[in-house]
């Protein structure tokens, strides 16, 4: 302890977050507890029994004011009288009626009062049969739609085409719209939205219950008919009728899919209008205070070594990696199924790796960050068409994409990286800029290049569509070689290994004397120069490198994706790969596989979890979308006021 | 001699020339009749001139384009959607609206400039950077932040059946501020030049009575020069050409106020200061300048002017998309100061005017000529795009070669 220096300003706010942490820890650990005690089940059981009784009791109360309102009508009518007085006296006797049953308390029952024993029996009875049948569904429904994952390619490239074509349309009318205020809208530049992961959802409409479903079914309804049993004790007035009408009401209540505890508890609170008290609270709330305790202690833990952790992390990747704890202890709190994240942060990991690893060559040789990377994306995406327009599927498509790819992007990179030379000192501003009027001259080029593949073009009018799928070429070819899952969690063993494969060819090409003089020249070209380095034919070399990997990276992604995005949607992508790897722990001088590799995973899983996560608190919302903006361009900016301009160049 | 000259004027230009031979190739394909034209640009120019015009006093201090004015112009949305909430109509709104977005702006031009201030040299990637971070704390606000926390009671401003502020802004209704400025005077075109001419004359008269030096001859051809002009405008022709064009007085004025603002300042010490920052930061430093102090201040009037001008050209609009409209203002008003000739280091009224109308003319006319020459409106539409980017792409690859030259030049001596 002795070589750390902490103030003691920091210990107290440590042992502050320490008290707070154990109290919390110690109430949640209670609440947990208590769930599963006698007392604590008491409680639930008795706000779900009164729940139940409740619903009951208005069916009760229906069924009495529809008998009195029957009554009356045909007492009206055994006197002869005409639509208004039946009518009116309907409306009497229903007044009446509802009067007589609150005083009489037909609909509602005093728990106290009436002997709940046999009632809550046959309501465990239900919940236990209802829990065994959703097990069962789910499970048939895994299987479903693990059968069924091939039909969602169709369906999800109908829904993106469409998705893009509005995209374009309101693009296109923004644009064009000299009479609507559309003038200096945005043209759907929402920052790469449209690079968001298609939700792969499987149509469940035509899935159907198994035989084991099926005799679960019966046991529900078994269960049910004894709960019947038990309620019409307590209100004589319903019907058999009353009770089929509200058996929906009444098992949705006892249980649903995907039941947890706090869904449950929440449910039954907000049916039954009872206040549990305290200690009910407590229970809820049990997972979630135990969860913030933890958070508090790595909290608590980040102030005591805050220095050595800024000295070795830098503030962007401390603040950073401790959103993605707090995000991970969210997503616990919340029930979000954590395989099914660790899945999709591995499959983004390996599929936006290589874009990322593109920014490392431009960064060693001196080009700094090179934000110029559609030029190279380009490229990649027309290796893809061309693969998609000569009906290549499967490895050789992807083998083909990459030769291709690698062919443009080595001719145009070397042209980038000479005119790169002639602009020591500039690049970024340059190269964003040239890579934004090349995606925008290419939006040019898509419309009237000369593909014949209906796969790519619009039905109808020009062009190619703006996301092509690409199942009948090399879709999720990488993703699913050698894929296997363990706990749940599917790890794309093709993806990670080619991801990994092009980590290594970068980490030896670095190591050989060529990369060495390259990072030489980069770091200080005086004095490479001095030393006979030629600087101008490394930052070539670099440049070049980078843009091959931007062409390879784009075709991983696509694969992994499942798409072709064309026209405006590669626009941002060095952005993002720039801030992944800034995000790793590189500087715009400086970088290393370790930081693409760091960055990567902690951006990726910062975005995977956030979205769910985000969902969860406020339903409905683009909140993750705004955090990525904010995150992603807030450490690139970050990075620009630490790499301090002029000493460059 | 001549040739040469006639051969540097080109090269220094090369950006304005392209542009006016490819607005008078569009011209000829669009297939639109000129007094249409000259509408349409008339109705741009009096929504599209300030804000380029706030891009002029950070170039001169040598910081060169200053793409972050996008945060400007979320101030200036901000205002209004404060005083659409307050339900202020007219003129009054107007300048409600425009009073609360300089401390806005001028806060955010306060930080920015100090963000600057970090990254000499990379302003203009950092501007680009700060403009799509600060989108994204804008949408925070307005998604999550009003209507949420600080309560909306407007029912027009707010997503029906769910929380944040609506897609569109509708300034028309009743209560808003659409069209406060342009509709307070509006004349004909030949009317609105006559009253420009007359204002300019009065203004070249003061000054040519108090300078110091009396330069009779270059007074003399200014005056006649505008009578010119004024007397042009007079002409059936030339009427006929304008028949459509009906001038916002005001707002044009407004733009000729800033101008004058954009002249005068150079002539204080202020301005003067701007001008020794933008041609050597050292050099002014040892001569006791506050460098960081000065380009500070420059932000922040570039910031506050282009509220003004988003401000303006929401005003004109009459609606504006709540999360788009400020996203492309730094890119069309760099573009469009490229397009007159401007560089990332010199920049005057003049330029910024040309630019203007260049770009403007191309915006109406490239979507029609691409759908007469391709039979594609989207080939025009793309083109557009490109050309923005194109230019700014260009100007940059351009300046930083003449410079890389220069440092060449003078290592080599």
């Amino acid at each position: 302890m002795s070589k750390l220096k902490v103030k003691k300003s920091q210990i107290i706010a440590c042992v502050l977050l320490v008290i707070a942490a154990i109290i919390c820890g110690c109430v949640g650990m209670y609440g947990m507890s208590s769930r599963s005690s006698e007392k604590g089940g008491k409680i639930l059981s008795n706000m779900r029994l009164q729940a139940i009784l409740d619903t009951a009791g208005n069916g009760a109360v229906d069924a009495y004011v529809t008998a009195a309102k029957a009554e009356a009508t045909a007492k009206v009518r055994e006197e002869g009288g005409g639509m208004t007085e039946i009518r009116e006296a309907t409306a009497k006797a229903e007044e009446e009626a509802l009067a007589l049953a609150e005083k009489e308390g037909i609909g509602s029952v005093d728990l106290s009062e009436i002997d709940t024993l046999p009632l809550e029996d046959s309501l465990d009875v239900l919940a236990a049969a209802q829990k065994e049948y959703f097990d069962e569904e789910a499970a048939a429904q895994a299987v479903y739609i693990e059968e069924h994952a091939d039909e969602v390619v169709s369906d999800g490239t109908d829904e993106a085409a469409d998705e893009s074509l509005d995209a374009s349309a309101e693009g296109a009318a923004d644009a064009s719209a000299e009479d609507s205020a559309g003038d200096i809208a945005a043209e759907g530049d929402d920052m790469g939205s449209d690079m968001e992961m298609a939700e792969e959802t499987v149509d469940l409409s035509g899935f159907e219950a198994t035989p084991e479903m099926l005799a679960l079914q019966e046991k529900v309804d078994e269960a049910y008919d004894n709960l019947c049993v038990e309620i019409k004790k307590v209100f004589p007035a319903l019907t058999d009728d009353i009770m089929t009408a509200l058996k929906p009401t009444i098992t949705s209540t006892v249980a649903q899919q995907g039941d947890t505890f706090e869904s449950q508890y929440d449910r039954a609170m907000e049916m039954s209008g009872m206040n549990p008290g305290i200690s009910g609270t407590i229970m809820r709330q049990g997972k979630t205070l135990a969860t913030t305790a933890v958070g508090l202690l790595i909290f608590a833990l980040a102030v005591l070594f805050y220095t050595p952790l800024v000295k070795k992390l830098g503030i962007p990747r401390l603040v950073i990696g401790l959103f993605y704890i707090i995000l991970c202890l969210m997503a616990f709190i919340y029930n979000l199924s954590l395989p099914g994240q660790i899945s999709n942060t591995l499959v983004r990991l390996g599929m936006n790796g290589v874009l990322v690893l593109a920014m490392l060559p431009g960064i060693q040789c001196g080009i700094s960050l090179n934000l110029g990377l559609p030029i190279g994306i380009i490229g990649g995406i027309l290796g893809g068409l061309l693969c998609i327009e000569f009906g290549l599927s499967g490895w050789i498509g992807f083998l083909f994409a990459i030769a291709v790819g690698l062919a443009i992007s080595a001719v145009t990179g070397c042209l980038y990286g000479m005119l790169l030379n002639r602009l020591k000192g500039s690049e970024m501003s340059v190269t964003t800029y040239v890579g934004y009027s090349i995606v925008s001259l290419m939006c040019i080029a898509w419309l009237v290049l000369p593909f014949k593949s209906k796969v790519m073009k619009w039905p109808l009018g020009n062009g190619l569509r703006t996301t092509i799928g690409l199942q009948t070429s090399y879709r999720h070819l990488l993703n699913d070689f050698l894929s296997f899952k363990i706990f749940g969690v599917t790890i794309p063993t093709g993806l990670l290994l080619f991801f990994a494969l092009c980590c290594f060819l970068v980490w030896l090409f670095m190591r050989s004397k060529t990369g060495i003089a390259m990072s030489a020249a980069g770091a200080n070209p005086r004095f490479a120069a001095a030393t006979g380095i030629n600087v101008d034919k490394m930052r070539i070399i670099g440049t070049m490198l980078s843009t091959m990997l931007g062409a390879v990276g784009i075709i991983v992604y696509a694969q992994s994706f499942g798409f072709i995005q064309l026209y405006q949607a590669p626009r941002q992508m060095g952005f993002l790969a720039a801030s992944a790897i800034l995000l790793g722990g590189a500087t715009t001088s400086r970088a290393r596989i370790s930081h693409v590799i760091i960055g990567t995973f902690l951006f990726q899983g910062v975005l995977t979890l956030g979205m769910p996560v985000a969902n969860a608190v406020v339903p409905q919302s683009t909140i993750s979308e705004v955090f990525r903006i904010i995150i992603s361009q807030g450490i690139i900016l970050y990075a620009l006021t630490k790499s301090g301009g002029d000493s460059r160049g | 001699m001549d040739k040469n000259k006639v051969r540097e004027f080109a090269r220094n230009n090369i950006v304005t020339i392209m542009f006016v031979i490819l607005c008078a190739v569009c011209m000829v394909f669009s297939g639109y009749s000129p007094s249409y034209v000259m509408y349409e640009l008339f109705g741009r120019l009096s929504r599209n001139m300030f804000i380029v015009l706030s891009l002029i006093i950070p170039i001169v201090a040598g910081m060169g384009i200053n793409f972050a004015i996008t945060t400007g112009a979320m101030a200036a949305q901000i205002s209004c959607l404060l005083v659409l909430e307050w339900g202020i109509p007219g003129i009054g709104g107007f300048a409600l609206a425009a009073l609360m977005t300089v401390p806005l702006s001028a806060l955010f031009g306060w930080l920015i400039g100090k963000l600057y201030n970090k990254m000499k040299g990379q302003e203009m990637i950092g501007g680009l950077v700060i403009g799509f971070f600060a989108n994204g704390l804008y949408q925070l606000l307005f998604l999550f932040i009003f209507d949420n926390i600080i309560p909306i009671n407007n029912p027009n401003l707010t997503i029906k059946g769910s929380k944040g502020i609506a897609n569109t802004m509708d300034l028309s209704r009743e209560g808003g501020i659409a069209s406060a400025l342009d509709k307070l005077w509006r004349l004909p075109f030949h009317q609105a030049v006559l009253v420009f001419a007359a204002a300019i004359a009065v203004i070249l008269v003061i000054g040519y009575a108090r300078s110091h030096k009396r330069n009779a001859k270059k007074f003399g051809v200014q005056l006649v020069a505008l009578a010119a002009v004024a007397v042009i405008a007079q002409l059936p022709p030339v009427k006929e050409l304008f028949s459509m064009v009906n001038i916002p007085m005001v707002t044009f004025g407004v733009v000729a106020l800033l101008c004058l603002f954009n002249v005068v300042i150079m002539r204080t010490k202020l301005g003067q200061q701007f001008r020794a920052v933008g041609q050597n930061g050292t050099v002014a430093n040892a001569s006791g300048i506050n460098v960081d102090h000065v380009r500070i201040l420059a932000t922040i009037f570039s910031m506050v002017m282009a509220g003004w001008g988003q401000l303006i050209f929401v005003q004109n609009m009459g609606a504006f998309q709540t999360y788009g409209a400020h996203g492309q203002v730094g890119l069309y008003a760099g573009a469009a100061i490229l397009v007159g000739g401007a560089s990332v280091v010199r920049a005057t009224n003049t330029q910024a005017l040309v630019g203007c109308v260049l770009f403007h003319l191309m915006f109406i006319l490239a979507p029609a000529a691409g759908k007469n020459l391709f039979g594609d409106a989207a080939i025009g539409e793309y083109f557009r795009v490109f050309l923005c980017y194109g230019v700014i792409a260009i100007a940059l690859v351009m300046h930083a070669w003449s410079e890389n030259a220069r440092k060449k030049k003078a290592s080599a001596q």
